[in-house]
Formats: C-alpha cells, sequence, structure tokens
C-alpha cells in the first residue's frame, strides 16, 4: 500500500475519511468514551474496524485447526487399497525419478495402510478407524484429496501454506484475514493463535504474523497459564478501580496535549488506552472455559487449567462466537517418521488422534448447533503429505513411519460455504499423484479467502511498489468445493 | 482494499505537488515524463507493456512496450501508440479512453483502469510534446541551484531554503522555532535515543550562547550513545539477529558484528569505507579484524538446520539474500521479482539478476550448521590479559565472508522460475545496464561491487542513503517509499532538495555525523510541531515541512526511555546479547529449545534494546508490539502503529511496572517533599518541561488517591510499589511509594511521553 495511505490510516485523518472514503469505518471517538468524553467528537480511523469484502461472503470467520508436522493422511482419509495389497514391495522407480525426499533415497518399500477404512455419512467420505468420532461428523466434512504444496521441509512449507511463500517476510493467511475484514469485537484481537503440545509451528510467530503489514494484524498468542493475552493483568497491588482512575488521569492529561498542540493521533492514543482497558475484562472471560457447563467441557474433553488440543478448540468456538474473525490452531506431534512408538501409525497414530478427534467432532457439532457453522469456515489439515511408503531410515526398525510427501495429500474444511458430505479431487491408486481436480495450496488460499468474501487479486497491500497478495502470483479459486 | 481510482490519483497528485500549486498559474505546466507520466504507466500498463518481454503483449512482434521512447512511437501499422503533439491521432489515448469493454485498455479483467485525470494527464503530456525522460533516480544527481524566495530571514542553511520556496508557493509560513525544552528534547532522542536529564536541559535552556544549540548537536554526536541509537536502522536493514532462523533458529554468534556497527557509526567512519568493509572486507589487501568481522553483514541470512533439507537449495537462498538486500540497502531497488523472470517496472532482467548473484556465489558458506567459515576474534581487551595457565582465553567466533580458492569457483547460471535445480545459461557477475558500468579493469568480485555501490557516478545511493537519514529525523522520507525508488516507487516530494542532500554526502565524502548535524541543525528541524487546522487540512502528513517533526518512538527507543527516566538504564556497551524480563510460554521452538529464556542477571536485565537477544522465531513480545521487525529480512521502514496492546506493554509489562517503582523511588527520595514539588519533579523528569497548573493538580490528585487507596492496605501497596523491584527503601512510607509507582506509570504512559514531539 501506498505509505501515504498506510499513516492515513493509522492515524487519525477526520479530512480523509471525509474525502476519501477508504472503507475504513469510522467511529466517533465519543462513544468510545463512553459518552463523557473530554475531547471534541472527533472521528478516528481504526484499522480494525470491520470492512466490507469485496462480495458476499459466505463466511464471516475462519477456525484453522493446524496439526503441526502433517498428519499420515493415507492412514486417516485417503484409502488407498492398491497400496495395500502392494505393500512390502519396492517403489517403482517411475514414482521415484527426479524426486527429493527428506529422509529417503534409494528405492523404499510400498506401504499399505494397516487401518481399517470405511465410508460415512450419507456423502460417504472416506476415514480410517483412527478417527471415530470424526465419522459422526462426515456430513459436515468437504474432503480434498487432491491437495499439492511445492515444499517437502517443515518449516518452507508452512510458510508456503500461511504466507503464500516459502520464504520469510510475508504476512500470514489470518493477517491478511484481518486486514481485509477488521474485527468484530474490538474488546478482542482480531486475529488469535492457541498453540498445544508444547511446540510453537515450524514457521515460529512467522506463521502468524503480519510480514510487511502494519503489527496490528498480527496473530495474537494467547497462553494457557498466566496472562491469556500478555500483559492483560494489571501489575500486583493495583486493582481495577485505581486502574481506571490511573486510566482517568491518563485521559484527562492526553487530552489537555491534544488540545494544545492539535495532533489527532493523541486522540487515536486514547482510544487505544480505553480499548486495552476493556480488553483487559474481555479476555480473561473469553479465556475461561469454566464459565462452559460440563456436558461441554466433557464433549470437548476439555480440562480447565491444562493446555491442550481439546481446550483450545473449544476456546476457538468461545473466541469465534465473540466475534474473533481468524483463529488458528497448532498442534505440535503430527510427523509421522516412524523414529519413536509415538511416530508409529498404528498404536502411535490411535493414541495422537485420540487428543484431535473428539474435540474436533465437538467443535463441529457445537457450531452446527449453535447455528454458527453455516458462517465459520472451519479447516484441518498439515503443511503436507506423506509418503505411500515407508521412510527411508526407519524401514528395517519395527515402527512404522512414512516421510514428508507434498505432491499429493488430503485434507479437509467444513461449514463456512463448503459443501458438507463432499470429497473433492483424487488421487491415484497408489496414492503417488494427482488423478483429478489439483488444488495447490494457492488454490486453496484463493478459495479461503473468496469465502470470506474476496477476489485474492484484489485483497492487495504496496509494498516495495508492489501489490502484494496472499497467493502471490498463483491461485485458482476451488468452485467445485463451494456450497 | 478497493481504492476508487480518482482518489488515489488525488493523493497521487497531492504528492507530485500539482493540487499545491497556486491557483493563479493558469498556464499548465510543463509536464515531465518520469514524475507525471510514468507512475500512471507503470501501475497501469507495464505489466503487460513493459521491460518484461515474455508477458508483453499487444503492438508488433514483441509486443508494445510504454517503457521506452522507441517503443511508444513504433508504427503499429499505419498507426501509432503515440504521436507526439497529437493526442488525438494516438491509439493509447483513444483505448484508454475507450468505453468499449472489447478496445478499452487496460482490460477490464486486470481490474485496473485509468481515471479521467490520468487520461487528461497522458493526453495532455502528448500535446505537449510527449518528451521522454529517464526514470529520475536513474540519472546521477547534479546540484540544483538554490531558489528564490521572499522571505530570506527564516532559513538557517540550504534545506531550508528549499522548504520555504514550496511553502511559499503553498501560501504557508513556516511554523515558530520550538520552545528550548522541546527542541533540547527532541535532539536528544534523535541522536542518542534518550532523553536529556532535567539538569542537561535546563543548562541548554539558560545557555545564552547564540550557538549553544550547536554546540550541544556536537556533543551529542560524541556520545557512544549515538551509535546506540543509529545502530537500529543498520541492524534492521542488515537483518542483524541472534539465531539462524527457520524451525529450529538456534542461536548464532554474531553480535560482533552489532558492535562493529556502533563503533563504527561512534567512529564517523565514512559511508562508503562503511559499505566496502562489510561487503568485502575480506578482499581488501591485509585486511583487518575490524574489517573481516564487518562482513558478517551478509552472514545474517538464514541458515536451515531442519533435518532432511539440501543444504545447495538454502544456499542458494542465502545468496538470493544476499542480493535482495544489498540492491535494496544501497540502492533502493526492489529486485526479488527478477529472480524469478525479468523485472515487470523497471528494466531488470533474469539474466541481470543472475549476474549480480554471481557476485555472490563464490562465499564459501553453504547453509552449514556450524556457521563456518568463522573468524576468531579476541575482544578488545581480552588479547592483554596475562595467558596464565589456569584460565584460557577462549576468543568469540563470527561468521565471516571468504571466497572460494579461484580453482573452486562456482559457475553460476540463470535459475528458471528462481528454482536451483533449473537451470539455464551460464552467466559472469556484473551490473544491469540501466546503471552505470563497473570501472573498466576491475576485478568482477564483491570488492568492485562495494566500490561501484558507493561510486560518485552512483545515481541510486547518495539520494537512497540522504532519504533514509532524513526519514529517521523527519518521520517521513523525501520519498516516502525510501524502500523503492524504481518506477513503482514514490516522486521525491523536494526531488531539488533531495539532489542537494545527495550531492552534499558525495562532496563530504560520506561525513555522516555532519550529514546530520546539518539535518538538524536547519531552521526546519527546529520549529515547533505544533498543528494547526489549516496544517492538518493542507498537509497531515507534514510533507511541507512548515512545523516541526512528532511521531511516536521505536520500540527500542520506548523501553530505554522508560529505563532512562526510572534510572534503571545501563550504560554498559558492547557484548554478547541479553536477556531481560520477557513471559513465559512454556513451549519449544520446532526441532529446537525452548523459546522462554532464563532471565539475565544484575545490570545485564536493564540494558539498552538493541542488546536484547534477538530470536527471528521469537522476537522479545513487547517490541514486537511497538513495529520491531523480526529480522529475517532487509527491513528498510518499519510501519509505525498505535494499537491496544502497546498500551497493555506499558501499562503492565513488569518491565515498565519496574521502571514505575524505581522511578517512584527516584520521586521520593530527590523530588522534594509535599506532593506538589513531588509531581512537578516527576513530570519534568518525564517530559522535559514545566507541568501547568491543570497538569499539576491532575497528577497530585491521583497521588493522593492512590496514597488515601493504599494506606489501608499495607500489602497492596508493598506489591504495587515492589513486585518486582524488591526491597522498599525503610526510610518512606510503603504507601507514599506505592501512589508515586501509579503517578509513574501515568507519565510513562503518556502520549507525549511515547512521542518525540
Amino acid at each position: 500500500m501506498h505509505p501515504q495511505l498506510e499513516r492515513l490510516q493509522l492515524q487519525t485523518r477526520r479530512h480523509f475519511l471525509k474525502q476519501c472514503q477508504l472503507g475504513f469505518g469510522g467511529i466517533a471517538l465519543a462513544s468510545l468514551l463512553a459518552g463523557d468524553s473530554p475531547a471534541s467528537p472527533r472521528y478516528v480511523i481504526n484499522p480494525l474496524a470491520p470492512k466490507k469484502p469485496h462480495f458476499d461472503a459466505k463466511a464471516r470467520r475462519v477456525i484453522y485447526l493446524h496439526l503441526t508436522g502433517s498428519p499420515p493422511h493415507l492412514d486417516l482419509y485417503d484409502y488407498k487399497p492398491e497400496l495395500v495389497k502392494h505393500d512390502g514391495q519396492p517403489c517403482p522407480g517411475e514414482f521415484l525419478k527426479g524426486k527429493r525426499f527428506a529422509f529417503t533415497s534409494g528405492v523404499p518399500k510400498l506401504m499399505g495402510t494397516p487401518r481399517r477404512f470405511a465410508p460415512h455419512g450419507q456423502g460417504g467420505v472416506w476415514m480410517s478407524d483412527a478417527i471415530p468420532h470424526l465419522h459422526g461428523a462426515a456430513d459436515e466434512i468437504c474432503m480434498i484429496k487432491s491437495m499439492t504444496t511445492d515444499q517437502f521441509n517443515h518449516a518452507p512449507a508452512e510458510l508456503l501454506l500461511y504466507t503464500g511463500s516459502s520464504r520469510s517476510g510475508r504476512p500470514s493467511m489470518g493477517a491478511w484475514a484481518t486486514y481485509g475484514l477488521g474485527t468484530e469485537n474490538e474488546n478482542l484481537p482480531g486475529f488469535v493463535v492457541l498453540i498445544s503440545s508444547g511446540v510453537q509451528p515450524n514457521g515460529g510467530k512467522n506463521s502468524f504474523g503480519s510480514g510487511f503489514l502494519p503489527s496490528v494484524f498480527q496473530g495474537v498468542q494467547c497462553r494457557s497459564k498466566g496472562d491469556p493475552v500478555l500483559y492483560a493483568s494489571d501489575p500486583p497491588g493495583m486493582d481495577r478501580e485505581l486502574r481506571r482512575h490511573s486510566l482517568d488521569t491518563l485521559r484527562d492529561l492526553n487530552d489537555l496535549q491534544a488540545r494544545e498542540l492539535g495532533h489527532p493521533e493523541t486522540l487515536t492514543r486514547i482510544v487505544q488506552y480505553e480499548l486495552a482497558f476493556r480488553m483487559q475484562t474481555s479476555v480473561p472471560e473469553v479465556m475461561d472455559i469454566t464459565r462452559e457447563n460440563k456436558e461441554t467441557l466433557e464433549a470437548y474433553g476439555a480440562q480447565p487449567g491444562a493446555a491442550s488440543f481439546a481446550n483450545n478448540c473449544l476456546l476457538a468456538r468461545r473466541l469465534v462466537e465473540q466475534g474473533v474473525r481468524f483463529v488458528q490452531l497448532f498442534d505440535w506431534g503430527w510427523d509421522f517418521h516412524g523414529t519413536s512408538p509415538a511416530e508409529d501409525i498404528r498404536d502411535g497414530l490411535t493414541k495422537k488422534c485420540a487428543t484431535m478427534d473428539k474435540p474436533i467432532a465437538a467443535l463441529l457439532k457445537d457450531l452446527r448447533q449453535r447455528g454458527m457453522l453455516d458462517e465459520t469456515l472451519v479447516i484441518c489439515g498439515g503443511e503436507f503429505g506423506r509418503t505411500p511408503f515407508r521412510e527411508g531410515r526407519t524401514a528395517e526398525g519395527g515402527v512404522l513411519g512414512r516421510d514428508h510427501y507434498p505432491d499429493c495429500y488430503s485434507m479437509w474444511l467444513a461449514g463456512g460455504g463448503v459443501k458438507g458430505g463432499y470429497t473433492h479431487g483424487d488421487s491415484d491408486d497408489l496414492g503417488f499423484s494427482i488423478a483429478r481436480d489439483k488444488v495447490h495450496v494457492h488454490d486453496l488460499q484463493a478459495t479461503i479467502l473468496y469465502l470470506l468474501g474476496f477476489d485474492h487479486l484484489r485483497l492487495t497491500y504496496r509494498f516495495q511498489g508492489r501489490d502484494y497478495r496472499l497467493t502471490d502470483v498463483h491461485g485458482e479459486v476451488v468452485n467445485g468445493i463451494v456450497a | 482494499m478497493r481504492h476508487p481510482p480518482i482518489q488515489l490519483t488525488l493523493i497521487v497528485s497531492l504528492l507530485t505537488g500539482w493540487l499545491t500549486l497556486p491557483a493563479h498559474s493558469h498556464a499548465k505546466p510543463p509536464l515531465d515524463f518520469s514524475r507525471d507520466i510514468k507512475p500512471i504507466l507503470s501501475n497501469k500498463c507495464f505489466f503487460c507493456h513493459g521491460p518484461d518481454a515474455s508477458q508483453r503483449k499487444g503492438g508488433a512482434e514483441g509486443g508494445l512496450r510504454l517503457d521506452t521512447a522507441e517503443g511508444m512511437t513504433v508504427d503499429l501499422g499505419g498507426y501509432f501508440a503515440v504521436v507526439p503533439g497529437k493526442p488525438a491521432e494516438s491509439e493509447i489515448i483513444r483505448r484508454i479512453s475507450s468505453r468499449d469493454p472489447d478496445e478499452v485498455m487496460p482490460p477490464p479483467a486486470t481490474n485496473k483502469s485509468l481515471s479521467p485525470q490520468e487520461i487528461s494527464l497522458t493526453s495532455e503530456w502528448i500535446q505537449q510534446g510527449a518528451k521522454f525522460s529517464v526514470h529520475w533516480s536513474y540519472v546521477k544527481a547534479v546540484r540544483p541551484d538554490l531558489p528564490a524566495l521572499k522571505d530570506n530571514a527564516w532559513p538557517r542553511n540550504e534545506i531550508d531554503r528549499f522548504l520555504l520556496a514550496r511553502m511559499e508557493n503553498a501560501a504557508l509560513k513556516p511554523s515558530p522555532e520550538a520552545d528550548r525544552f522541546a527542541l533540547i528534547r527532541r535532539v536528544s532522542l534523535d541522536l542518542t535515543g534518550l532523553p536529556p536529564t532535567w539538569e542537561e536541559a535546563e543548562s541548554f535552556v539558560h545557555d545564552r550562547d547564540p550557538q549553544a544549540y550547536e554546540r550541544r548537536v556536537d556533543r551529542l554526536l560524541a556520545k557512544p550513545a549515538f551509535g546506540e541509537h543509529w545502530a537500529q536502522m543498520w541492524l534492521d536493514l542488515a537483518r542483524y539477529a541472534d539465531s539462524a532462523g527457520y524451525a529450529d533458529d538456534p542461536p548464532r554468534t554474531i553480535w560482533l558484528f552489532r558492535d562493529y556497527v556502533i563503533r563504527s557509526l561512534n567512529a564517523n567512519k565514512p559511508f562508503d569505507q562503511f559499505t566496502i568493509e562489510q561487503i568485502a572486507g575480506d578482499l581488501l589487501a591485509n585486511p583487518t579484524e575490524e574489517q573481516l568481522v564487518a562482513t558478517a553483514f551478509h552472514r545474517n541470512t538464514l541458515t536451515n538446520n531442519e533435518g532432511g533439507t539440501n543444504d545447495e537449495e538454502f544456499r542458494n537462498a542465502a545468496i538470493v539474500d544476499r542480493v535482495n538486500t544489498t540492491m535494496a540497502v544501497w540502492m533502493g531497488t526492489t529486485i526479488a521479482c527478477a529472480q524469478c523472470h525479468s523485472h515487470k517496472y523497471d528494466p531488470l532482467s533474469q539474466e541481470e539478476y543472475f549476474k549480480l548473484f554471481a557476485f555472490f556465489n563464490q562465499s564459501e558458506d553453504a547453509d552449514r550448521q556450524d556457521e563456518s567459515p568463522l573468524a576468531s576474534i579476541y575482544e578488545p581487551g581480552q588479547e592483554e590479559q596475562p595467558k596464565q595457565g589456569h584460565a584460557e582465553i577462549i576468543p568469540v567466533t563470527v561468521p565471516i565472508m571468504r571466497d572460494l580458492p579461484v580453482d573452486k569457483h562456482r559457475v553460476t547460471k540463470i535459475q528458471h522460475r528462481g528454482n536451483f535445480l533449473e537451470l539455464g545459461a551460464e552467466v559472469t557477475a556484473g551490473v544491469p545496464a540501466a546503471f552505470p558500468a563497473l570501472s573498466e579493469g576491475a576485478s568482477r568480485d564483491r570488492l568492485a561491487l562495494a566500490r561501484w555501490l558507493v561510486d560518485e557516478n552512483n545515481p541510486l545511493t547518495p539520494r537512497v542513503i540522504a532519504n533514509r537519514y532524513w526519514e529517521q529525523l523527519f518521520g517521513i522520507g523525501i520519498v516516502a517509499s525510501s524502500e523503492e525508488f524504481g518506477s513503482q516507487g514514490e516522486q521525491p516530494f523536494h526531488p531539488e532538495l533531495l539532489d542537494w542532500l545527495a550531492v552534499k554526502l558525495v562532496d563530504t565524502r560520506w561525513d555522516m555525523k555532519a550529514f546530520i548535524k546539518l539535518l538538524v541543525t536547519s531552521a526546519a528541524y527546529r520549529q515547533s510541531s505544533k498543528l494547526t487546522p489549516e496544517l492538518e487540512s493542507v498537509d497531515p502528513d507534514n510533507r511541507l515541512l512548515a512545523r516541526g517533526p512528532r511521531f511516536r518512538m521505536s520500540a527500542e527507543m520506548v523501553r530505554d526511555q522508560a529505563l532512562a527516566v526510572s534510572g534503571l538504564l545501563s550504560p554498559k556497551m558492547y557484548g554478547p546479547p541479553v536477556k531481560p524480563v520477557q513471559p513465559a510460554f512454556g513451549l519449544t521452538a520446532a526441532f529446537g529449545g525452548s523459546t522462554d529464556w532464563q532471565t539475565s542477571e544484575g545490570e545485564d536485565r536493564y540494558r539498552r534494546a538493541l542488546y536484547t537477544t534477538f530470536r527471528r522465531s521469537n522476537p522479545y513480545p513487547s517490541m514486537a508490539t511497538f513495529d520491531a521487525p523480526n529480522r529475517e529480512v532487509c527491513t528498510v521502514r518499519r510501519v509505525r502503529t498505535n494499537t491496544p496492546l502497546q498500551a497493555l506493554v506499558t501499562l503492565n509489562d513488569p518491565v515498565y511496572v519496574e521502571a514505575a517503582q524505581a522511578f517512584a523511588r527516584r520521586i521520593v527520595s530527590g523530588g522534594g517533599s509535599s506532593p506538589g514539588e513531588r509531581a512537578r519533579f516527576a513530570f519534568r523528569s518525564c517530559l522535559c518541561r514545566e507541568p501547568n497548573d491543570q497538569e499539576l493538580a491532575q497528577l497530585v490528585t491521583l497521588y493522593e488517591r492512590g496514597a488515601k487507596h493504599f494506606q489501608p492496605q499495607p500489602e497492596k501497596a508493598r506489591q504495587m510499589a515492589g513486585d518486582p523491584l524488591g526491597t522498599l527503601p525503610a526510610d518512606f512510607s510503603v504507601a507514599e511509594l506505592a501512589a508515586w509507582t501509579v503517578v509513574g506509570n501515568v507519565l510513562l504512559n503518556l502520549d507525549e511521553f511515547l512521542m518525540k514531539r
């Protein structure tokens, strides 16, 4: 974006709002200050104010469930009887030629899934026995079996998925969504990140960063212990009443300055402090799952005080319910190489899925029951897929694992304008390549933006003389999955 | 974002000065292609009719080209895109003003269109003869004549003459000089990143010497804190961090580079020398240790240690970053797009990209976990210590640039679509044809490139550097897009002034302290920053500089100032990065160590922000909230935001609470005895001015309310005044200290405190 426009947006610009109507909503300062404003009623341009997208949106908010490391889709979603038939046989050379793999060289052995598969729901979406609770949600699920990406290492693949580029420096998907739509609740961050299983994403904070967009659009990482949002608690010894008094003094002193020097940014700052004060109350409230009833906690398998994926699924619902635009979950531990029993696609996968299957099924059901699923896009997947053959390093051991695989994999979406009980695309008989309806991660990005009401070609930001977008120079909307 | 084109035009016109011309000039001013027309064509037409032959559409063989005079006037079969002097006969005018969706340019599918004003400008330019000019920034600056003025009393130096000429044109008058307190605070913050103490401010205010300000500037430029403050800008450009990046993001020992930057700035190393040392210090004859450390500039690239990664792939990624960073830092040119295809807007081909790549392709480093090659350096003072048996002195190692022996030189080939496995024709090191050639007979290595970057004939570097220093002090560059000086960048708001400054830099042999002094001693810089309703409506971004600069401080300054005012700030310089208090997340990096850290002991908790350990995947959270970048790639310009999360940092982050507690102890021990005296002391210490009666009353009232609140609650008071700072001084009432902590917390959060004003 034009540097001027950027500054104009982030600062208070009466004249600009009047003349240019950039699309940022104006809000009267007086109304923000609970009616007793000492300041004259001017307009404040709030970069997070709700904005209209390019066209009618199917989805108003997103919950993205990232299974960091990338789950073995051939043992969860994509059933390949031919691969089972050829289990243990050397991988045909045609599938290896010109390919690079992270941990496999030479000729690996094909590996059919040891899991039992069946079609579920009216739409007959195939799933394995590792995710029994999701079977019941099959008719909400839009399975894509023809995903592909360009990267086969975790960090670059995750960056490509979330920022459109495998190199650092670009804004993340949630940042783009918040930049485009603002937030529906100013008392909460517009883009919230929840992390479970103790490890942050492969891309570090870049996977939810704002890149070259203003930092106000970056994902705010909420914690399960301590302040849920950093520094939301008043310092020890200060109660709310005293904080209110101190903020009143701060506001009055700032207002004297605003009158003296006439700088509208001073008024913007007053507004930010008032928002912060309210955020101090609203964030702990929304993050407090003890406010949920026992049945709900049990449905999700959530336990107050824990730092679990289950808790985060429940929090995701609470957050979108309160108007948060984009909730991004990262759960570590899906990198099923077979280097330890936890990474075995039999017992290891069963155990890992037990932490994910029930909460996600509960989330979908909960959103449906509250009438929110149609407007909430839920997405679940990893940064790439896993090989139809056994990983090279662990091929001789007793643990069954698969290597990283970018060419063809599965993931799913639900709610927010996508077809439920539907399977899009397919892989070939052995799962090596896409048989039909290829969906590149850039296409997925374009589709997510489309569902949020954006033409991905037009949701741009001028930086270094170029209009950047999430989809880089690629991306086509996957119309086939749109309801 | 959707912005209706007509409104965008309005802004562009404002920037190029069109609408600010006095209303009485009826004759149409001569249009300049580079300034007035090229930005329109670049934005709307060059994608299909520009330098990139592979994307070019229309016209005869090779497609229609609108970025060159030949291309525009080529015979298209009896008709011409542009017929100089005859807009009605020019096909381009017919097409851009057509209402037929099959005819109109740009085609509707591109989502682009020309506004009526853009069409009329283009038409007017053709009417005036369609004179073509090379892009302004590709032409070497020549010293412009100083403009004639109505008011010759105001200017203090040449900068002011250029600015005043423009103000007079817009019927504006400069603002009066800022009061002495505001001025000393402003210049102290700008030169050292730290506020003056009240005593320093007072001594300046009462200094009758007519040269008092200039002498003060000299003194500030000589302070060690100068280099610490100005290093931040350079470290953003150098993407300096204390970790290697990507998923596991392990620690990297490269802080000797940070110290090199501070020392070089403090020593006022000429910028050309500073450049040559960093790009090619290793290739100088008998390089010193310092010159080797300097080359760590380009070892700040990321290293990918994730299992299963191809080292050659990420070695290439690092070289790409070196090319992009070099072109961004010195040439203000975004070249990244030419890695995959010829540039769409500027005359930079993919082949030329890889010719630049070839300069960096002989470096020995190869995405290795050990970061080799390394230099072992004994810190100043280290080698003098007696090497007695028990304590062996271990040198600090730092990654450096070192080229492979000639017989092992790599061959550089064009990489199709930027993919290191899809190779095309071989290329040799060289610079793009649009820029001046390398000097005859020079070797084709990094040293030649470095010298070329700062050669007096390089049209870009002096402008880019002058603009960047200007941006630091005035808040917005003369070219607002300080990261982009090409076709897609901004036009300079004051082109003559920018050229004058660029020439000045070269003429003074890149004396950067002298350059800064020139800027801060101008009358423009010294103006009051008060914003009148008139100025707010005419010039909200202060491009005309009819008032002094006022904008929020950087993340580093916000922290340093709070620590300085509270008395906690450690003056210790240099050395390994430190770990001040940061909140725990209980997480580890992917395949890496904990993202939490053990807080440093003693004064290392309170060092200046630039010494804070910079882990790329987890930048220090409070600084990230105040728009510090993550230093993974070169950052030319930070965006300044104003958000509620920033308020939470300065209100509640233990670092700032501790500062308020320490400040409270200063207030009660050194600020007099009555609440009024103490409030005055506190106010002056923070804001460097006397409070007015209302302001004083507000603070005293808050203090009294706080004292009353804490009197019956000693435990709460102890927490407020002592957690986390620690043991309370026995000679003061705890409730009093707690109440002053609350007052201090308010002062450290005032808009005025966070602003340079």
